[in-house]
């Protein structure tokens, strides 16, 4: 049951994070939105036992492949200041604290068992790797992504001025 | 019942026909381009999806080898596409299709 509900919240969540990238009128907003997709589909690789390819995923759409869509932004010009600001950013800041939430549904749904995998019930078995490799340190990360994609985001206006 | 495997193979369903239809409709390239990681994301949650209920071992490896090498071929399309987008902005000043069609002409 448990085990269900994550993978609904989690899919909930990167289909909506997914649309709301597509339908964002500014394409920062689409790219700080797209950006907190990928992060997704990375903690799902996760949590389901595939920490190599949730690596990877991290690596090369929310690292790369996020910097050269920024950088062509940049040389485009596409990020005019919207008056949609404030949606925007409830957007974003919806957006992020999904994935904080799910990501701390997911510690504290493994947190009462503390068994590491290969222990416990299936559904601990799944989220024993958060449980294993010290969860906070996983919410910090996302955490310092997303601030420093926020950060570079805010510099766009700056650089057209 | 549901379990995981359907509800991110549905999932991953879904996010390649949103995609495919944002791609369609997109009057902006980069929003083309976003579209494109969109139906990649699809296509590896689906991917991962139909390896996650097996018994492990060599189908796991072989899902997990599939997963990777589509990251990377759709990583560098996305490059390659990025690339363009800027070539075609420096010639024609515009990332609308239509009127990058109509200054062509």
């Amino acid at each position: 049951m448990s085990n269900d509900l994550v993978a609904i919240l989690l899919s909930a969540t990167m289909l909506l994070t997914v649309v709301s990238a597509l339908l964002a009128k500014k394409v920062s907003t689409s790219l700080i939105l797209l950006f907190y997709a990928s992060l997704v589909l990375g903690v799902i690789f996760t949590i389901y036992d595939d920490e190599l390819i949730g690596l990877v995923t991290m690596i090369t759409f929310a690292g790369a492949i996020s910097v050269m869509i920024l950088s062509v932004v940049l040389m485009t010009g596409q990020s005019a200041i919207g008056t949609e600001r404030r949606n925007s950013q409830l957007m974003i800041i919806a957006a992020g604290a999904a994935v904080v939430a799910v990501a701390a549904f997911a510690v504290f749904a493994s947190a009462p068992g503390g068994t590491p995998a290969g222990g416990g019930g299936a559904s601990m078995q799944i989220l024993g790797f958060i449980w294993t490799y010290r969860p906070w340190d996983l919410l910090i990360l996302i955490m310092v992504f997303a601030a420093s994609m926020l950060t570079v985001t805010n510099l766009l206006p700056e650089e057209r001025r | 019942m549901i379990g995981p495997q359907l509800i991110f193979l549905v999932t991953g369903t879904m996010l390649v026909f949103i995609g495919i239809v944002f791609i369609a409709y997109s009057r902006n390239m980069v929003k083309s381009v976003m579209s494109f990681q969109a139906v990649l994301f699809g296509a590896n949650l689906a991917l991962f999806a139909s390896v996650l209920g097996g018994a492990g071992g060599d189908r796991r490896l072989m899902g997990d080898s599939f997963i990777i090498f589509s990251i990377l071929v759709g990583a560098s399309v996305e490059a390659v596409g990025l690339a363009l987008i800027a070539a075609i902005h420096r010639r024609y000043g515009t990332l609308n299709p239509e009127e990058i069609r109509r200054l062509r002409h």
